[in-house]
């Protein structure tokens, strides 16, 4: 889950490392999933997301296919 | 003998122990600082240990009973700095995380980040609740599926 200058770089690190390019995407849609999923982390009352939560959330940031299906 | 809802108050004690101290001081509680703060057995800090590990909560050094990863703060030293708006600079484990130090602490803050190709110096600020500077691209290799296969290379 790195960051890169853009996708040229993605693709050279991809070749390095011997790794399919996996998913690409913005800051931004990565800003929406951090943002729900760890706002509410240090509450005492917190639990995981569920499966399906989690989902929705990618859907939510456009992170759709699936790369992003977690079961 | 402890009951499970009794183990579900230890491990919500140790988790919040956990991150307070981890966010206090940079690096993670040992299991005897723990034990020690929350008036309880190195045992029974362990077995919550163990169980927040399997929980996904933590992740602890291969075999051992300390703290790598208390998501989204880092133990060791990685690609992505947070500075905080109140001063404080931690380490997060990926750019997610260090999106989500920001999150979790409901405060500005501003990421310190490289290029994982060239290195090359990138920089993600939150202000207000808002992503306003977004250096670069996210680069996810690894399906969602088979992130905790090896969450560390993840």
């Amino acid at each position: 889950m790195l960051l890169f200058r853009s996708e040229e770089h993605v693709d050279a690190w991809c070749r390095k490392h011997a790794q399919d390019r996996g998913a690409v995407f913005t800051p931004q849609q990565m800003w929406v999933v951090a943002e729900e999923w760890f706002k509410r982390r240090l509450a005492p009352d917190w639990r995981r997301h569920s499966l399906q939560e989690a989902q929705e959330l990618f859907e939510r940031a456009g992170l759709t296919g699936d790369f992003w299906r977690l079961s | 003998m402890t009951t499970a809802s009794e183990q579900e108050l230890t491990d919500r004690d140790v988790r919040l122990f956990v991150y307070r101290d981890f966010l206090a001081n940079g690096v993670p509680p040992s299991l005897t600082d723990t034990a020690r703060a929350l008036r309880i057995t190195n045992a029974e800090v362990g077995e919550s240990y163990d169980r927040l590990a399997a929980a996904r909560v933590l992740v602890l050094r291969q075999g051992k009973r300390e703290i790598l990863m208390a998501a989204p703060l880092s133990a060791v030293e990685t690609r992505f700095r947070v500075t905080l708006a109140d001063g404080r600079s931690r380490w997060a484990n990926c750019v997610w995380d260090a999106l989500g130090v920001a999150a979790m602490l409901h405060q500005d803050a501003t990421i310190h980040a490289s290029c994982g190709d060239c290195d090359e110096a990138l920089t993600l600020t939150v202000q207000a609740g808002k992503l306003e500077r977004a250096d670069g691209v996210v680069h996810f290799a690894v399906p969602a599926a088979r992130w905790w296969d090896d969450i560390v290379f993840t």
